[in-house]
């Protein structure tokens, strides 16, 4: 039924994540397809997060299998699915101190630097040509997140919260991955700033690059995302359109609480 | 069966004095999560103490004060209830104020106190050994098992002692008030602070009772082996460590089952392998390792506790206190953050001091001490690779640097001059051979004890490193055929150029610039690039960093390669300029020194290993015209430490830490802005 016919980027099989006798995701079949803003929303503890984590190599589920771009990566760890082409950002802003914003920009390019110890200290041309292309990339990451050159040479840790989400979106970009995965992009955020980051993603969407977000604005998350998978108690609840998936009426009693 | 039961017996005894101080590691990391490397000079201060007030009288400060005489079980009580309150005063000023920092800072704290007792022991007591007075129990009949067992009447105390002490303690922690504090402290501070648990005045006691657990295993240590000495808790409490982590620290059970295994493979592989006697230290230390690499928890320990706490190692400036302080600290910040901009031209500033410095200064004397700084900041520069940007705590870095060391001069030496009779200044460039042979050499050796420690995180790692950089001195001290054992290798040729010997002070102070000159550059050209950023992104959030695509084992082991290499590279030249080596050039404690230099001027910058390594040994030799240093000179390592401590309570990041360096290629950034 899913599978490269249906033209998913991503797909998880029966995942099954137990932490000691808690079932935090049970059986959980879902897929993300090529080119998709997807949506992953749920009450609180419903286990988007833990899903989130499973799809990026942080935890290594109990039982079930992960697809991307037709491999199977289930077995690999955090750097194997970055490097296939997995890119993240974090609930909770994880931008590396003491680094300026341009230098953690950088280091979501480190996948395409190869120079060797002697060639770096040598300072040999292959190596300044790369340094070069990727520090002009990165100001145009920033400049493409709607950060201007000024904060470029700022301590990244020092930034609004706001910007602060806008430096992690572009070192995750820096690694030009095929499926960026937003854990609550917008927490925290007026509603102005959520638009931007809204219209954000549909530019990253627009160069190619398949989204998946966790998200609790509903009004957000109808209007920006094309599909939508809904979790409760790490189970699937609902998956498909948005409007579809919106209406549900379980879904709704989910939200709102089954007392109504 | 009677030489078995013998060393049984003997490992027993061991065994017990090991848990008794695992068990105060055990206790304080349970509770606060720090290593307090300190117990080992409490255990020490336990000794002297309880030797002290059994005497007679005792010289103290070389004057001979009189002492109450106490028997033994009166003069231990005392020496226990003083050391308590000892550890819980160096709670109160050196570890409280630290409680939140990053854990790198206490680490450092609690080796600055160990430094600081050992000093002060040796001025009080002086450098020789205090006998141990006869208690009247030693003097009875030994007792005989199975006919052939010898065990004192003593050795039955000390077991007896150690049984009833940890039952003891274990019936407290399971039944009272306060160990049921303690209990709740261990799982969640905050939680336990919330529900009106006063923390603090829990982990004074948890000091106050380790403390007295060490000085307890201090006297009993004297008491079986007849002495006391300032240094003499050095290696126990190393060990204790080991069996604390052997048997899962922060678990009472686990501290005597560890101390227990530690005592008895120690004693019995003494006595059964081959010179065994000699190679005894090194036994523990391989156990501890393998054990690490196996099971990183420990026997009874919980995996949670291998981990490192993201974020910088030693955080941010600390808000506490002293604004005059602040002041001065400010003020210099201001300095190097300019010097920091101006970048390159700052870099080549600071040569041509360095080269005015040395072509003025007039006297051999200072030319020497001034080649050490340098020689000891390319040192620091190393292990600032592997600390200071790759976050990693490596307490085995002397390794590295002894390599490089023996290599050259084993070659010189001991082959070519001993072995085929060939005179050093015949093949005076097999220097400038060695000195990237060394380096390749020490940085293969570096990968090899990196990559188990990658699994290791935060204090673990620091312990294993350690396991490793002692089991290189127990080596290099006993395999006489290579090393020549404790003996050192003698007359290693000064540096030579083209058969011009370079043997003068001043030939060898810009010889060593030369060489740091080399060593800044290329770890400078490393750091700013993208292997630079993979290192900061590993020290300030290793997970965050895995998950950029940066393959985070791979960058570690390039972190030990780098610092390998410099230690290799630097070590060469230290052998020719010292022209004497002996295991001793390459203690735990240098490894601690050149650590402390790195975290005095500045850990993850290119300045701070040499203003540390200026720092440190300027002081070292202004403060002998002191009068007071001259008549106590051990005093001198005392002000170390308390500078150390006073440093890291008040300004953790370090004195150049300002001097913030890029993590870009300077080119490609000039390039960019024009």
């Amino acid at each position: 039924m899913m599978g490269a016919e249906t033209g998913a980027l991503l797909e998880a099989r029966q995942v099954i994540v137990r932490f000691g006798g808690l079932e935090a995701v049970g059986g959980l079949d879902m897929a993300v397809a090529r080119g998709a803003i997807h949506g992953l929303i749920g009450p609180n503890g419903a286990g988007k997060t833990t899903v989130l984590n499973v799809l990026t190599g942080f935890i290594r589920p109990t039982a079930g299998r992960l697809v991307f771009d037709g491999e199977e990566i289930g077995g690999l760890n955090v750097n194997g699915f970055a490097r296939r082409g997995l890119a993240r950002t974090f609930q909770n802003i994880r931008l590396f101190g003491a680094m300026t914003v341009l230098e953690s920009v950088l280091v979501g390019a480190h996948q395409r630097f190869s120079a060797s110890a002697p060639a770096l200290i040598f300072g040999a041309r292959t190596a300044r040509a790369a340094e070069r292309a990727m520090i002009a990339r990165a100001h145009e990451l920033l400049a493409f997140v709607g950060l201007g050159r000024d904060v470029a040479d700022r301590v990244a840790t020092t930034l609004s919260y706001g910007h602060q989400r806008r430096v992690e979106i572009a070192r995750a970009l820096m690694s030009s991955p095929k499926l960026l995965l937003l854990d609550e992009p917008l927490a925290g955020m007026n509603a102005l700033e959520k638009q931007e980051i809204a219209d954000l993603v549909r530019q990253v969407r627009a160069q190619g690059i398949t989204v998946l977000l966790i998200e609790h604005d509903m009004q957000i998350v109808r209007s920006l995302c094309d599909h939508l998978t809904v979790l409760e108690y790490g189970k699937l609840l609902a998956d498909g359109e948005p409007e579809q998936v919106l209406a549900d009426p379980a879904v709704q009693a989910a939200y709102l609480g089954r007392a109504r | 069966m009677d030489y078995f039961g013998q060393l049984l017996a003997n490992g027993l005894v061991l065994g017990a004095i090991y848990a008794l101080t695992a068990v105060a590691f055990t206790l304080v990391y349970g509770v606060v999560r720090l290593v307090n490397f300190a117990f080992g000079e409490l255990f020490m201060l336990g000794a002297f103490l309880t030797t002290s007030l059994m005497l007679p009288e005792v010289r103290l400060f070389g004057t001979v004060v009189p002492m109450p005489g106490f028997p033994l079980p009166i003069a231990a009580l005392g020496a226990i209830v003083i050391t308590g309150v000892i550890g819980v005063v160096v709670d109160r000023i050196a570890y409280r104020p630290l409680r939140n920092a990053p854990r790198l800072a206490p680490l450092i704290t609690s080796i600055a106190v160990s430094v600081v007792l050992q000093s002060l022991a040796q001025t009080i007591w002086g450098a020789e050994e205090l006998r141990f007075p006869q208690f009247y129990l030693a003097t009875l009949e030994p007792v005989v098992l199975f006919d052939s067992i010898y065990l004192s009447v003593m050795d039955l105390v000390v077991m007896a002692t150690a049984v009833v002490a940890m039952l003891g303690l274990s019936l407290f922690i399971a039944r009272s008030s306060l160990g049921r504090a303690m209990r709740a402290s261990a799982e969640d501070q905050t939680a336990a602070m919330l529900v009106g648990i006063p923390v603090n005045r829990v982990v004074a006691a948890a000091f106050a009772i380790g403390s007295g657990f060490a000085a307890l295993a201090g006297l009993l240590y004297a008491q079986t082996y007849g002495f006391a000495h300032s240094s003499m808790g050095f290696l126990p409490g190393l060990k204790a460590l080991t069996a604390a982590v052997l048997g899962g620290i922060g678990s009472v059970p686990g501290a005597a089952l560890g101390g227990l295994i530690l005592g008895l493979v120690e004693a019995l592989g003494a006595g059964y392998l081959p010179n065994g006697t000699a190679w005894k230290d090194a036994i523990s230390f391989v156990l501890l390792v393998g054990l690490l690499y196996m099971r990183p928890q420990g026997l009874l320990g919980r995996p949670e506790l291998n981990s490192a706490g993201r974020g910088s190692l030693l955080g941010g400036a600390s808000a506490a206190g002293a604004g005059w302080l602040q002041a001065i600290f400010a003020r210099g910040d201001a300095l190097l953050a300019r010097g920091a901009a101006a970048g390159t031209p700052a870099a080549f500033g600071l040569l041509a001091v360095a080269v005015i410095v040395g072509l003025m200064v007039p006297s051999d004397y200072w030319l020497r001490i001034l080649t050490m700084v340098v020689i000891y900041g390319m040192l620091a520069s190393g292990l600032n690779v592997i600390v200071g940007f790759a976050g990693l705590l490596d307490l085995g870095f002397v390794a590295f640097w002894a390599v490089g060391s023996y290599l050259t001069s084993i070659l010189f030496v001991l082959v070519l001059k001993d072995g085929y009779g060939v005179a050093p200044q015949e093949v005076w460039w097999l220097l400038y051979l060695n000195l990237p042979l060394a380096g390749l050499l020490a940085a293969g050796f570096a990968v090899l004890l990196g990559t188990p420690t990658l699994k290791l995180r935060g204090d673990y790692l620091a312990i294993m490193t350690l396991g490793f950089g002692e089991i290189v001195r127990v080596v290099a001290i006993n395999w006489m055929d290579l090393t020549n054992g404790p003996m050192g290798i003698r007359g290693i040729p000064a540096p030579n150029l083209f058969g011009i010997a370079l043997g003068s002070p001043r030939a060898q102070f810009f010889f060593a610039l030369a060489l740091a000159v080399v060593v800044v550059f290329a770890v400078a050209r490393l750091v700013r690039s993208y292997v630079g950023r993979a290192w900061v992104a590993i020290r300030e959030d290793e997970e965050a960093a895995e998950a950029m695509g940066v393959p985070t084992a791979r960058y570690k082991l390039y972190a030990y390669a780098t610092s390998g290499f410099v230690g290799g590279f630097v070590g060469v030249f230290y052998a020719h300029s010292q022209q004497y080596i002996s295991p001793l050039n390459f203690s735990l404690f240098e490894n601690i020194l050149l650590l402390m230099l790195v975290v005095l001027g500045g850990l993850g910058t290119f300045l701070g290993p040499f203003v540390g390594a200026l720092i440190w040994i300027v002081f070292l030799q202004l403060a002998l015209d002191l009068p007071f240093v001259q008549a106590y000179p051990e005093t001198r390592f005392a002000l170390l430490g308390v500078v150390l401590i006073v440093l890291m309570v008040f300004r953790p990041q370090g004195l150049a830490a300002s001097a913030r360096v890029g993590l870009t290629m300077p080119g490609a950034r000039a390039k960019e802005a024009a």
